[in-house]
């Protein structure tokens, strides 16, 4: 086990190295130049002194290898350098608008596994009937409606028409609501369909049967036994969506004004902030890498069947 | 077993306490609207930033100008005004100006506004000055000098007519009290605190959610109306629509903040008031005589002749902007000259091809000439719906004159770095507005290095021009001003480089209670001073 998690881990160090090169490339394959968008977005007609001075001032005037060589070492000591646009530290600016994002992804990861658990077991219990007819649509609508339009559908509904909720911002119980929801559909939709396929799965099993004739109340069967067991490859997906998670965020802060980290890298985008789309792009991989380790060792804790060597080393 | 239901207990408990850390926040600072009765609530899309009166990004001119003023202001028509200064003088030869600095003037930190205030001012922008390259003034600065306490005293290299239009800009010349000085007095690197001597304080803010702006109880001037202005920050465009329809929002104001089809939808809805401005801008196309087909006269006529301009601008912008005929529009300064339209009219703009040699071969659908066929390029920024849809209409409308026209959509930025190469044939271009119009114009068109000169530069009296330029720039005289600029235009407007399209309009939708909106003259001002609200 420690040698498979350590092996494990030594691999995290050539991805990251990868996704570093391969970043640094897509932002340098850019026909904009941040000096220009800088100046653009102040409203300033750039001189070339101005635009001079100011790649001077964002390193861009290094040879090529010589700012790549900058980029790892920087990554590497954790030092993402200032953002272009406010001069302040990348950690600064990520550290006052992380709590933000992770409040609205746990928020919607709590409140998909609410309505996914019952839903998906009872449309499994009663196949084919009311319940699972409406998860079958609610998963149909989940996995196809575009987040940002379902966002705005939400607002209109909720709180221009019926005045439940704020149309955007963050501060009450009642701002969360529509954001988590929006962020959380598509998640609903996957996991309601896990969780049903593996309940009807598990009805299969032997043990079931033998339970019913033992006599044991049909609630315990499916409450103990049943959903336990099933419950756990819907666990591993939650895991594996993590990353997806939180970029799924950049557009719902959008769109709700949410004051977290995913709006201020739309900003960096338009923005060519190189320091933070770097620090953003790192952030992604890490914890994409991270979530599927976790995954990984989660489900070998919960099913020794999985054997180490049958799995694939990346 | 057992552990397990732990652990997930303990899990979803800290989950959740997460989440209720969030919403720990004052119930009363998180309510959609304004506190205070007298007070509006508008959106704007960005954080307004740390408010430093001398830098740029990420400081929003709206706020800037909320709480900075400058010597003097810009009113409209582009009449200069006393407003710190309360009266000025300019030597013969234009090189000294001498500003009698307003008394009783005082910042929010209650310290007085005196010449060496103004001075450690204009230091600290000096002291960064390449940044500020693009304003003429910074450029011919020599020196400063507080005379007395009253007295400030600027001395020029040469003689620059436009440097009171330049000190009315909302950066970088405004001021900041003493205490808002970092220990070395270099503000480019920022400021301790957002003191100045505006109608608006900073009351509460938090950034990327909000920002609460207060009236100055100590202000010189004469005192808003309303008690409160808070800025909400929205970014998304769509969100901002909705929150002012669920009434959050007061008003919507700004360049570009919403598209023109919810601007639209908005006004036929009856239940809003709307207003459009005064022209602030032109939208022009500019065509590249270093080509050689652009160099001939003829072919830059028959281009204009060639479409229905006023159609394309009703349809593109839906009546948000209107047609336009002169390269500057006449309510800025120097600008009222007599201009004789280009009407839409294909058999003129057919003869003019004919007599330009570019003949239509039968079978063909593109002109020749020389075998060469008369085919143009425009680049277009293709994030922007209006340029989009504008090149198309081009592109058709051309077409039918038997001329090829491809378009390019590029990224802004790169549609930028191509004009100032010169490297383009026809291209999009909009002047830059008040205060910065009509000099920062003319300058253009002589200065190297934007694209403008450039496409400029085979016209056979550029030189002519460019003389005309400088003289108008270092003129003393408000007469003979007036005549060169009247000369420059008049010479721009028939050489038919610049083909004016629409003026560019700000556009401002309100609720019913919001009273006495006035679009501010200078483009970057704020518009709360002379606003009220019933509610």
């Amino acid at each position: 086990m420690a040698t498979y998690i350590s092996k494990r881990l030594l691999a995290v160090i050539p991805i990251v190295l990868f996704a570093i090169f391969l970043m640094f490339l897509l932002i340098r394959l850019s026909p904009v130049d941040p000096a220009e968008a800088y100046l653009s977005a102040a409203h300033i007609h750039p001189t070339d002194e101005i635009l001079a001075e100011k790649r001077h001032e964002f390193g861009l005037d290094q040879p090529l290898w010589m700012q790549y060589v900058q980029t790892v070492k920087g990554i590497v000591l954790l030092d993402f350098g200032n953002s272009f646009v406010t001069n302040t530290p990348v950690w600064q600016e990520i550290a006052a608008r992380m709590p933000a994002t992770i409040q609205l992804a746990l928020s919607s990861i709590l409140l998909a596994i609410a309505i996914s658990i019952p839903l998906g077991f009872l449309s499994a219990v009663y196949k084919n009937g009311a319940i699972d007819h409406f998860s079958r649509l609610l998963s149909f609508l989940g996995a196809s409606i575009p987040q940002f339009w379902l966002g705005y559908l939400l607002i209109f509904l909720f709180s221009v028409k019926l005045d439940l909720f704020p149309v955007e911002g963050k501060g009450t119980w009642q701002h969360f609501v529509l954001p988590s929801l929006t962020l959380s559909l598509a998640l609903v939709a996957v996991y309601t369909r896990l969780l049903r396929a593996s309940v009807l799965e598990e009805l299969e099993q032997q043990y079931v049967l033998y339970a019913r004739t033992r006599g044991i109340k049909e609630k315990a069967i499916m409450g103990k036994h049943v959903l336990k067991i099933a419950i756990a490859p819907m666990m591993t997906g939650l895991g594996m969506n993590l990353g997806k998670l939180l970029t799924g965020t950049i557009i719902i802060e959008q769109v709700f004004s949410w004051p977290g980290f995913g709006r201020y890298f739309v900003e960096a985008i338009f923005n060519r902030d190189i320091p933070v789309i770097q620090c953003y792009v790192m952030l992604a991989v890490c914890l994409f890498v991270i979530c599927n380790l976790i995954v990984d060792i989660v489900q070998m804790y919960m099913d020794p069947r999985i054997s180490l060597k049958g799995r694939a080393q990346f | 077993m057992n552990k397990h239901r732990k652990f997930l207990a303990v899990a979803i408990s800290l989950a959740i306490a997460i989440i209720l850390g969030g919403c720990s926040d004052d119930k009363a600072e998180s309510a959609s609207g304004a506190s205070a009765d007298n007070a509006i609530t508008i959106s704007w899309p960005r954080d307004i930033g740390p408010m430093n009166p001398h830098v740029y990004n990420p400081s929003q001119l709206l706020a800037q100008s909320m709480i900075y003023e400058p010597l003097v202001s810009y009113k409209e028509g582009g009449e200069i005004q006393p407003h710190l200064a309360e009266s000025w003088t300019v030597s013969e030869d234009g090189l000294e100006y001498i500003f009698k600095i307003r008394e009783n003037v005082k910042f929010t930190d209650g310290s007085a506004l005196t010449a060496a205030v103004v001075k450690k001012n204009f230091d600290a922008v000096m002291k960064n000055s390449s940044s500020h390259s693009w304003l003429g003034v910074i450029n011919v600065l020599e020196k400063t000098e507080a005379v007395d306490d009253q007295t400030f005293k600027m001395v020029l290299k040469e003689p620059y007519y436009p440097a009171l239009q330049d000190l009315a800009v909302v950066r970088p010349v405004r001021f900041l009290g003493e205490a808002g000085f970092p220990e070395d007095g270099d503000t480019s690197k920022g400021i301790t605190e957002p003191v100045g001597t505006g109608p608006w304080m900073l009351k509460d803010y938090k950034k990327d959610e909000y920002a609460v702006f207060t009236r100055n109880p100590e202000y010189w001037g004469e005192s808003p109306e309303l008690e409160e202005v808070k800025i909400k920050i929205i970014p998304d465009a769509e969100t901002r629509v909705l929150a002012f329809e669920k009434g959050d929002l007061d008003l919507i104001y700004g360049e570009g903040v919403i598209s023109m089809d919810s601007f639209n939808q908005l006004k036929e809805s009856g239940e809003y008031q709307t207003a459009l401005s005064k022209p602030v801008g032109t939208r022009s196309l500019l065509l590249n005589t270093t080509n050689e087909k652009l160099a001939d006269l003829r072919v830059r006529k028959a281009l204009q002749h060639g479409f229905n301009k006023q159609a394309m601008v009703e349809g593109v912008t839906l009546g948000l902007e209107e047609k336009a005929d002169n390269i500057l529009s006449t309510n800025f300064p120097y600008t009222d000259i007599e201009v004789e339209p280009f009407d839409y009219d294909v058999e003129k703009a057919a003869e003019y091809l004919e007599e330009a040699g570019w003949k239509l071969p039968a079978g063909k659908a593109v002109r020749e000439k020389d075998g060469q066929p008369l085919e143009l390029e425009l680049i277009y920024d293709k994030t922007d719906p209006i340029q989009k849809a504008m090149a198309e209409t081009l592109q058709a409308e051309w077409s039918a004159l038997g001329i090829k026209l491809n378009i390019s959509g590029l990224e802004l930025t790169t549609q930028i770095e191509r004009r100032k190469a010169g490297d383009f044939d026809v291209d999009f271009w909009y002047n830059y507005g008040a205060p910065y119009d009509p000099h920062s114009f003319i300058n253009v068109v002589a200065e190297k290095g934007w694209g403008v000169a450039e496409a400029h530069s085979n016209l056979p009296m550029k030189s002519d021009l460019d003389q005309q330029i400088k003289e108008t720039l270092g003129s003393t005289d408000e007469a003979k001003r007036q005549q060169l600029y009247g000369s420059i235009l008049g010479t721009l407007q028939e050489q038919s480089v610049f083909v004016p399209i629409s003026y560019i309009k700000k556009s401002v939708i309100y609720q019913n209670g919001v009273e006495e909106f006035i679009f501010p003259a200078n483009r970057d001002e704020h518009p709360f001073n002379e606003m009220k609200i019933s509610k």
